[in-house]
């Protein structure tokens, strides 16, 4: 295959990619303020949009590796070839929009780093990949994301409402919008100098790989400028299925518990990014929804809702790299084999849309209270009766 | 294997101190601001009772004493204050 048409592969891939990323994530930062009202739906994706852009502008600091670690790359390891990350992102955007069909919050991270395990074991086997940090570096953050962030924004909650006599005192309620839509615009300015930065660290880790970049330069404007955009377009479209899930489903969030529940978020993601323990964005803000449904009254977390989205999480990494390994044994073949992951590719997403629109969720039913899935659909298909 | 336990057990510590200490600062400033002011009423299940009540009177007609005022503006002063910390943290070109 002519390296060039993989590597342009690469970049467009990486771009929906990096789009994928931006509407899965708008919920982490956007879901409480929209569910209570402090915002409303287009404006809230307005914000999160533009602090997305701006923070991919604003930090500089690329992953110096595709995989952070969990494959072992460079010396004394494998190669990581532009091939093995084509297939890499096809499995992680597979996994992305499955999730996102079911209005799943899960972590594009792991979707990435799944896909690339996947791709990295078909390569060059089992011994590519770094096992301990997978454990250390997914598997275990997964685990504690959430507990953490809950338990702190469960003091956090219970806090506001003693202080405020439950929310009763004069202005209270208003008051706590304010500040929701504050804490909320951290928690994406802090997302912002993050996600893009993964994607433009695959392209330009590509590039060098390919030989049309040296090692250790910083990346090509355009690439800054091209995944910005597509990070800020993708959060702009909205992601309404997994906002209603996050916002909605989880427990009721009032605005108390949406404040309490972004500044944790926020504090959280702020801490570990300085103390060298990267937490998920996505588990972080789950795990704080939930605590701030604990820390209001212990009954009124949905359960149920919380298992599936933990259920997506444990899947994500393995069910990523599932896809990205037949798509790397696929195009180990040749050119046809890698024709036809794209059109398989293509025609994925396109399956994925369609089925979106048969229970279309939208700015104006974002707010309400019911499963992504169970919505009559217009067909006679009950698929979605789960 | 490389687990960071001290790094997280701080990481818990630190979180809680700033997102509980924000939250209750703001709070307070807000409980502040309502001195002198009737409670509304009861919140419903759905909160709707309150919700309808409460837009629109952030209003600052109710006799408030002076040192209520000060107290809250103090407090959301430091909530300002932590805000903007932490958009120092975030953006790399501060530091």
């Amino acid at each position: 295959m002519d390296a060039l048409a993989i590597v342009i592969l690469v970049v467009v891939l990486g771009l929906v990619f990096d789009f994928t990323n931006g509407f899965h994530d708008t919920a982490n930062a956007m879901a409480t303020s929209v569910a209570t009202g402090a915002l409303k739906p287009r404006v809230a994706v307005l914000i999160s949009a533009v602090l997305n852009l701006g923070g991919a502008f604003l930090s500089t600091e690329v992953a110096a590796t595709v995989s952070g670690g969990i494959v072992k790359e460079g010396q004394g390891g494998i190669e990581i070839t532009p091939v093995m990350i084509f297939a890499g992102l096809v499995g992680a955007i597979m996994w992305n929009l499955a999730t996102w069909y079911l209005g799943l919050p899960s972590s594009s991270t792991h979707a990435l780093f799944g896909g690339l395990i996947g791709a990295a074991i078909v390569g060059s086997g089992f011994n590519a990949v770094d096992w301990a940090n997978v454990i250390s570096k997914i598997a275990l953050p997964a685990l504690f994301a959430p507990i953490v962030a809950g338990v702190v924004a469960m003091v956090a909650t219970y806090s506001a409402y003693m202080i405020t006599k439950r929310a009763t005192s004069r202005g209270a309620e208003r008051g706590f919008r304010y500040g929701q839509t504050v804490s909320a615009s951290l928690v994406s300015l802090a997302h912002g100098t993050n996600d893009a930065q993964k994607t433009m660290g695959v392209i330009t880790l590509t590039f060098v790989a390919a030989g049309y970049q040296h090692s250790g330069t910083a990346p090509q404007f355009w690439v800054i400028l091209a995944c910005a955009l597509a990070i800020a377009g993708g959060t702009y479209s909205g992601g309404w299925r997994i906002m209603r899930t996050v916002g909605k489903r989880i427990t009721e969030v009032t605005p108390p518990q949406g404040f309490a529940a972004e500044a944790s978020s926020a504090a959280t993601i702020l801490v570990s990014s300085h103390l060298g323990f990267p937490l998920s964005t996505t588990q972080v803000t789950t795990g704080s929804i939930v605590g701030s449904g604990l820390g209001k009254r212990l009954a009124s977390v949905r359960w149920g809702a919380f298992g599936r989205m933990v259920a997506a999480w444990v899947v994500t990494v393995p069910a990523a790299a599932l896809v990205a390994a037949l798509a790397s044994f696929i195009v180990s073949t040749g050119v046809i084999g890698t024709v036809v992951v794209v059109v398989a590719a293509v025609a994925g997403m396109a399956a994925f849309w369609m089925l979106s629109r048969r229970h279309p969720v939208t700015k104006d039913t974002v707010n309400d209270d019911e499963d992504v899935l169970a919505r009559k659909p217009a067909t006679a298909s009950v698929e979605g009766a789960k | 294997m490389n687990i960071a336990w001290g790094s997280l057990g701080l990481e818990f510590v630190v979180s809680l101190i700033f997102a509980g200490g924000l939250v209750s600062i703001f709070a307070l400033g807000l409980r502040l601001l309502a001195v002198g002011a009737p409670d509304q009423a009861r919140q419903g299940a759905d909160g709707e009772t309150t919700e309808r009540l409460a837009d629109g009177e952030l209003s600052l007609s109710h006799e408030r004493p002076t040192w209520a005022s000060l107290g809250a503006y103090l407090c959301f002063a430091i909530a300002v204050a932590v805000v903007l910390y932490g958009i120092y943290l975030i953006i790399p070109q501060f530091q």
